[in-house]
C-alpha cells in the first residue's frame, strides 16, 4: 500500500505523473502551540532580552531542520508532511544555543552558524538512526544541544544565560509568557504532573546543595554566586522552566503512562542534582541540566516497564503493549546496534558533564578572564 | 552498506566520548582553548634571576608592557653585550644616546647594524626579530643603552619594603568589581613611614586594554560610568599591567582619605572598568 493510496482524502502535489501526499499541520497539535511560545519568547529574546542570537542564526537552523526532515519523509514515506517536529527541533536548538561572539541586535549575522548547523544534524541523526525498538529514545534538539557543548566545548558554543537580566518589565513579559505557555502545552500533552515531579525535588536538592555552601561563577556577575543567590539563579531561572515545560515534556520521549511519567520527572531531577552538584561554573550546570534529560530519556523504557511490573498503570494501559519480560528485553536489547548507541551517548554524556567540573578553560572564561581570547 | 553505516555511525559516538570527555586533550588540540599556554610570571618591573619565576606559571595574559631587562653603558671603543630577552617576548627595543662620534650596534648574522648613527643623539629601536647572538656596541664616544622587552605575562611584584616596616600602616582596603569590564582583586593603601602614600594591587586583574589609569573616586561604590564621572577624580597613576600583583606610589598632594574608592579608568574609551570600595581594614 502507498502512502498515495492511504491517504486518499489528503490534498495532493502533482509533478508530472506522480501524486505527492501533502500532510498539513493541524491547529490542535500542541506541537503547534509550543512553537508558538517558543516563537514569542524569540521575538522578546530578539527586541528587549538581548539575546546574543541573530535572526539569521535562528532561520538557518530551522529552515535546515525543515528540509532535512520533509526530504527524508519524502523519501521515506513518499509524502510531503509539515515538519512540526523538526521545525521544533531546529527552534529549540537556536532558542539555547549560543556561538561565542555573536552580539545582540546583529541581527543578520551567520557568525558560528555552522556549530548550530551541527547540533541540528545530531539531532536529526539521532533521531532517524538511533531508534531501539522502533521509537527515537532521545529528544532530538536536547542531544544535539548537548553534543554541541560537549564536543565542540566552551571555547565556541555556549547555552542561553540562567540570568536574563533584573526582574522589570522583559524579563516579567517572558516569565508569563512561560508560564501561559506551560498551562497551554502541557494541559494538552498532559505532563503538568511531570513538571512538578522534576521541580519539587531539583530545587529542594538545590536548595540543600546552596545551604551546603556550594557555588558557582558566571559570566555575568562579577562575584562568586553562593547561599540563597546560587538556589534563586538556578531554580527561577527562565531558562530552567523552559527546559523542563517544554523540553522535558515531549510525548514521543517521554514516558506515556501517567505514573511514570511522575518516576521520570523525579528520576530526571535527581540525575541533574548530581551532575550539578559539583559543577563550578553556570556553563557546566547548564549542560548538566539538559545532559540529565539525555541520560533520563535513555531509561524511559526501563521506567515505564518497572512501573507496569509494580502493576499501578496496568488497567490503564493500552491492550497488546504487555512488553516480555525485563531481563529478557535487557538481553535482547544489548546485541542491537542502536543500544550500543543509546549506551555510548548516555556514557559520553554523563562522562562529558562531569570532566567539565575539571575544565580550567571554563573558570577563565566565566571570569572573563580569557582576555583576548575571551569567549561569550 | 547497513552495516558499515552502523559501524560508522557508532564509531562517530565513541570519538564523541573521547572528544566530549576531552579524553588526551582532544578537544582542546581540535577546537583550541580559551587559556592560554602556561607562561612563567614576571615577578618585578625589571628582569631578575628570581627563583620564582621559574616555578610559578600561569595562563593569564596582561596587556603588552615593557620590562626592563639590562642596561649598559660605555666609552669610544667596542664592547659586546648579551641581553637576555625572553623566548616568549612579542618585541624588545633599545633606548639608547651617545655624545660624539658615531655610534652603530650590530649583531651577528644580520646583514645590516641594528643602529647606525652620529652623535650626540638619542633614540629607540623597536624590534620584533630576537637578536640571533650577542650585540656589538662600537662607539666613537660616551653611550648609554637600555633594553627592554615587551611582554604580556601578568606582573606579580613583592609589597614594598616601606609598606611592611615599622611605622607604616593599612589605611584602607577594597575588592574590586565589575563596571564596564571585568575586574577582580584586591586593592590595599598604606601610609609609609616617610609620609608617603602607596597603593598595591594583590591578584589582580583588568579586562586588557592600553592607557588604563588608576584614579581615586570620592564615590563609595560608582556603579557606572555615568556615576563615576558625576564626581572628580583624583589620578594616580597609568597601569601598564594589567594583571598581577604590583605597587604603586601616590602623587604627593593626593590624600586617600578625601577618596572613598579607587576607579581604573580608560580615558581613550571614556569608560570606567572596574571599581573598588574602600573600607577600613579588618
Amino acid at each position: 500500500m502507498t502512502a498515495a493510496t492511504a491517504l486518499p482524502s489528503a490534498p495532493q502535489l502533482v509533478l508530472g505523473r506522480r501524486r505527492i501526499p501533502v500532510i498539513l499541520p493541524k491547529l490542535g497539535d500542541p506541537r503547534l502551540k509550543l512553537s508558538a511560545v517558543i516563537v514569542m519568547l524569540q521575538v522578546l529574546g530578539q527586541t528587549v532580552l538581548d539575546f546574543k542570537l541573530s535572526i539569521a542564526q535562528i532561520l538557518v537552523t530551522i529552515g535546515f531542520c525543515a528540509v532535512v526532515d520533509t526530504s527524508v519523509t519524502l523519501w521515506r514515506q513518499g509524502v510531503l508532511a509539515w515538519p512540526a517536529s523538526a521545525l521544533l527541533t531546529g527552534n529549540s536548538i537556536a532558542f539555547i544555543l549560543r556561538a561565542s561572539g555573536t552580539k545582540h541586535g546583529d541581527w543578520w549575522s551567520l557568525h558560528g552558524i555552522e556549530w548550530f548547523l551541527l547540533a541540528a544534524s545530531v539531532a536529526l541523526l539521532v533521531k532517524y538512526f538511533v531508534r531501539p525498538g522502533g521509537r527515537h529514545r532521545f529528544n532530538p534538539s536536547n542531544v544535539g544541544l548537548v553534543w554541541v557543548l560537549l564536543v565542540v566545548g566552551p571555547l565556541h558554543v555556549f547555552p542561553q544565560y540562567l540570568y536574563w537580566g533584573p526582574l522589570e518589565a522583559p524579563v516579567i513579559a517572558a516569565l508569563v509568557v512561560i508560564a501561559f505557555g506551560a498551562v497551554w502545552v502541557l494541559r494538552a500533552v498532559r505532563m503538568l504532573p511531570m513538571a512538578l515531579s522534576f521541580l519539587a525535588p531539583f530545587t529542594l536538592l538545590i536548595a540543600l546543595f546552596a545551604a551546603s555552601g556550594r557555588s558557582f561563577v558566571a559570566i555575568w556577575e562579577a562575584d562568586t554566586i553562593s547561599g540563597i543567590n546560587y538556589w534563586l539563579h538556578i531554580c527561577t531561572s527562565p531558562e530552567l522552566l523552559i527546559f523542563v515545560f517544554f523540553m522535558m515534556s515531549d510525548p514521543a520521549t517521554a514516558p506515556r503512562l501517567p505514573a511514570a511519567r511522575i518516576v521520570y520527572g523525579a528520576a530526571t531531577a535527581l540525575v541533574a542534582a548530581a551532575l550539578v552538584f559539583f559543577q563550578p561554573t553556570e556553563y557546566g550546570i547548564k549542560v548538566a541540566i539538559l545532559a540529565s534529560l539525555t541520560i533520563a530519556c535513555a531509561f524511559v523504557p526501563l521506567i515505564e516497564a518497572a512501573t507496569r511490573l509494580r502493576g499501578r498503570e496496568a488497567a490503564e494501559a493500552p491492550a497488546g503493549t504487555d512488553p516480555p519480560a525485563l531481563s529478557a528485553r535487557w538481553r535482547t536489547a544489548v546485541q542491537r546496534p542502536a543500544s550500543v548507541a543509546v549506551a555510548l551517548i548516555v556514557l559520553s554524556a554523563s562522562v562529558g558533564t562531569a570532566t567539565l567540573t575539571a575544565n580550567d578553560d571554563l573558570i577563565l572564561i566565566e571570569r572573563g578572564m580569557a582576555g583576548p581570547r575571551n569567549a561569550q | 552498506m547497513r552495516v558499515l553505516g552502523t559501524g560508522l555511525g557508532l564509531l562517530l559516538l565513541a570519538a564523541s566520548f573521547v572528544v566530549g570527555s576531552d579524553l588526551f586533550g582532544t578537544r582542546e588540540a581540535l577546537f583550541g582553548s580559551a587559556a592560554a599556554p602556561l607562561r612563567a610570571s614576571a615577578f618585578s618591573r625589571v628582569v631578575t634571576d628570581s627563583p620564582e619565576a621559574a616555578t610559578q606559571r600561569t595562563v593569564l595574559r596582561s596587556q603588552p608592557w615593557w620590562q626592563q631587562v639590562e642596561r649598559f653603558r660605555g666609552a669610544a671603543g667596542q664592547t659586546t653585550v648579551a641581553p637576555r630577552i625572553r623566548d616568549d617576548a612579542i618585541q624588545w627595543r633599545m633606548k639608547w644616546n651617545c655624545t660624539s662620534g658615531r655610534f652603530a650596534v650590530a649583531t651577528s648574522g644580520a646583514a645590516k647594524p641594528l643602529i647606525e648613527a652620529r652623535c650626540p643623539a638619542r633614540k629607540t629601536v623597536e624590534l620584533v626579530a630576537k637578536p640571533a647572538g650577542p650585540l656589538t656596541i662600537t662607539a666613537g664616544g660616551r653611550w648609554q643603552m637600555q633594553v627592554e622587552q615587551q611582554v604580556d605575562v601578568p606582573l606579580t611584584e613583592p609589597p614594598l619594603p616601606a609598606m611592611t616596616a615599622p611605622g607604616a600602616s593599612r589605611l584602607s582596603t577594597g575588592r574590586f568589581y565589575r563596571i564596564d569590564q571585568v575586574g577582580t582583586g584586591r586593592v590595599t593603601i598604606y601610609r609609609l613611614p616617610n609620609g608617603r602614600h602607596a597603593l598595591r594591587l594583590d591578584d589582580f586583574y583588568v579586562t586588557p586594554n592600553i592607557d588604563l589609569e588608576i584614579r581615586l573616586s570620592p564615590l563609595r561604590a560608582p556603579g557606572t560610568t555615568r556615576q563615576y564621572r558625576s564626581a572628580p577624580a583624583a589620578f594616580v597613576q597609568m597601569l601598564e599591567t594589567t594583571t598581577g600583583s604590583m605597587n604603586f606610589m601616590l602623587p604627593k598632594g593626593v590624600d586617600p582619605s578625601r577618596y572613598r574608592s579607587v576607579v581604573l579608568w580608560c580615558q581613550n574609551l571614556l569608560s570606567a572598568y572596574a571599581g573598588a570600595t574602600l573600607k577600613p581594614p579588618r
